[in-house]
């Protein structure tokens, strides 16, 4: 693995494709032609609502289970034909970092390096520190936090130096500061080792924080695939939230663009959130407004739509 | 990557669960238990009269039948047989009916084959694909770059080992605890085998004179046989159920019918063809009579053969195949 940055580009290698991946349970089409691609370098975002679809597609992804139809391809090999040889290239994590309870963090890490070509043993101190586990590592996982076992997880994925690290939920059941931990290293993994990791969440502000491109799954089917920043735009709703003082006054200035509401709870006086509705282009003539008028302006934040408003938009107003 | 190397990893796992150490315990509590009851209980059975005495009272009844031309010549052979066995322990000044440490630790392997060892082997196997369901490593398991098929023959390799040393250590601990109580000389007396059940008679055509050691190793061989085959078919269970508790409770269920079914239902033959009828075998090789009429060791070891392997060929074609959901 080259240290220098690849860039996220085009002309990045496809490392990782799904194509039309098709899985039934019985009558129910859990996921439906989902096809998609990760490129070398880049952070791919799996986004969609819980019971979307996004744990069976990762099983399909890593070999768990076997599309009904559409296949999965690794660095061009065909998993369903190339087993051994496509997962040497994959590092994973399905659903939870499940990991043996009553070993410790080094012996689950020498267990899954002897499941690897030789050598991968000898890379689990440098992984250890770049987890931040080095001090614990001699501990049971029994004793770890949710937020070490998700980092001990992520070491284990990197012990064949892969190419493709899939994630599931890496963010769930941690706290703010373990979130961002494993924010700042899924983008280093891809900025400097030029890995291409796809994460799965079930949000929003999540994969607009972490990911380059992304997915939208939902019902089983992709709504969208492409740059973040674009369907982030596209899903966003008008739906705005002003922290300011006073919030009366706030409101007021804000009901010249639309409706607007101050949370009631509040003093008319006192600093608090308004829900106003402004599409994008309004926001910046907004806040000039609420300046002229003396407000203090502390956060602006856009809501996001629902995906389900998403899913209508996209589809036109089809229902399903 | 090498096989061996998942091996090490089954093992690893097999010694730092809690399990091993329970199996390990539950042999030493059980076989000290027994040999101090049994310690406690034997002197009551004595006549009162010297051994030796006893001793050459039967061995002149030996004499007897081998004189007398009535006697038929299988029951000569028998006769000669059992009056060097008498000789020998005379000659040695050792009571042929003593209990000897060699004697206990042979003993075991038969009282063990019916449910110990089995049970023991169904702890190890229950477990062995279920837990990594119940715990979610199997999704790590079987996304490296390693067949699911060498993942389970590594599983099945160390549940072999595990029932083997189980049994190694089950037959020391007998030898070293038998040994405390009856001291630890014997394993050149000779034992007589290969009584054959005919009819209602003992049919003493085929006996053999071997020295106990060797005895105690066929013994042994063949409860190693019958555990290594229920082992086999509690990991079909294993991989089929996903839980260790229903696992262990299949298994449990179908050991305990074992041990009923020929008492409730002396006359089915059929029962013959079930596994748990067979796994007495050290018990069908001493010459007890067995529960259903015409087993014998051979017909039970082939049928635990067949069971196992069936079993064994069911567990690769669904581990292979089946999609992990769970």
């Amino acid at each position: 693995m080259s240290a220098e940055a690849v860039p996220t580009s085009d002309a990045a290698e496809v490392v990782l494709s799904a194509e039309h991946l098709t899985k039934r349970f019985g009558d129910r089409e859990a996921v439906a032609d989902v096809s998609f691609d990760v490129r070398a370098g880049e952070v791919f975002g799996f986004l969609g609502p819980n019971g979307a679809g996004k744990t069976t597609t990762i099983r399909m992804l890593v070999g768990l289970a076997r599309p009904d139809r559409g296949r999965v391809r690794i660095r061009g090999l065909d998993l369903a034909h190339d087993f051994r040889r496509a997962m040497s290239h994959v590092g994973c994590i399905v659903e939870s970092p499940d990991l043996y309870r009553y070993l410790s963090g080094r012996e689950n890490l020498v267990h899954f390096s002897r499941m690897l070509p030789d050598g991968a043993e000898g890379r689990i101190p440098e992984l250890a520190r770049l987890v931040a586990l080095n001090e614990r590592l001699d501990d049971k996982v029994a004793t770890y936090s949710l937020g070490m076992r998700q980092r001990l997880g992520i070491a284990q994925a990197l012990l064949g130096s892969p190419d493709v690290l899939i994630l599931d939920e890496p963010a769930n059941g941690l706290d703010p500061a373990g979130i961002r931990e494993i924010r700042q290293l899924v983008r280093r993994l891809a900025t400097d080792r030029g890995i291409a990791v796809f994460v799965s969440s079930h949000l929003l502000s999540e994969v607009e924080q972490t990911c380059d491109r992304i997915a939208i799954i939902h019902r089983g089917r992709t709504l969208a695939t492409g740059p973040v920043r674009e369907l982030v735009d596209r899903v966003a709703s008008d739906r705005v939230r002003v922290i300011a003082r006073p919030s009366a006054r706030a409101a007021e200035v804000l009901r010249a663009f639309g409706p607007a509401e101050a949370a009631a709870a509040v003093p008319a006086e006192a600093e608090g959130p308004i829900e106003a509705r402004l599409t994008k282009e309004r926001i910046p003539e907004a806040l000039r407004a609420l300046a002229a008028a003396g407000v203090e302006v502390y956060a602006v934040e856009r809501s996001l739509a629902s995906l389900e408003e998403v899913f209508l938009e996209v589809t036109g107003g089809e229902t399903v | 990557m090498r096989f061996s190397g998942l091996v090490e990893n089954e093992i690893l796992k097999f010694t730092r669960q809690r399990r091993f150490r329970v199996v390990v315990l539950i042999l030493v509590g059980l076989i000290g238990l027994i040999v101090f009851a049994q310690s406690r209980s034997r002197d009551r059975f004595r006549s009162g009269k010297d051994w030796h005495v006893e001793t050459q009272e039967r061995m002149a009844r030996m004499q007897n039948m081998l004189r007398d031309n009535r006697t038929p010549p299988t029951w000569r052979r028998w006769a000669r047989f059992e009056l060097d066995r008498l000789k020998y322990h005379l000659d040695r000044d050792i009571d042929p009916e003593a209990v000897s440490g060699p004697l206990f630790a042979r003993g075991f392997a038969n009282a063990a084959s019916y449910l110990l060892l089995p049970l023991l082997a169904i702890v190890f196997a229950s477990d062995i694909v279920s837990g990594e369901f119940a715990q979610g490593t199997i999704k790590l398991l079987l996304t490296r770059p390693v067949g699911r098929a060498n993942v389970l023959a590594s599983k099945l390799a160390a549940l072999a080992l595990a029932i083997t040393l189980t049994i190694l250590f089950g037959g020391i601990v007998a030898y070293v605890f038998g040994g405390i109580a009856y001291g630890y000389a014997g394993w050149a007396a000779p034992a007589l085998t290969g009584f054959r059940v005919a009819g209602e008679r003992l049919d003493p055509a085929a006996v053999r004179s071997v020295a106990l050691w060797q005895d105690t190793i066929l013994a042994y061989g063949l409860a190693w046989f019958a555990s290594l085959s229920v082992g086999a078919i509690a990991l079909l269970t294993s991989v089929l159920l996903r839980s260790t508790a229903a696992a262990m409770g299949t298994m449990l269920a179908a050991l305990i019918a074992g041990t009923i079914l020929p008492r409730l239902a002396p006359t089915w033959e059929a029962q013959k063809f079930l596994f748990v009828t067979n796994l007495p075998l050290p018990d069908y090789y001493s010459g007890s009579p067995p529960p259903i009429a015409g087993l014998t060791v051979g017909f039970g070891a082939a049928v635990l053969a067949v069971w196992a392997l069936a079993a064994v060929a069911a567990a690769f074609a669904v581990f292979v195949r089946r999609d992990v959901l769970a």
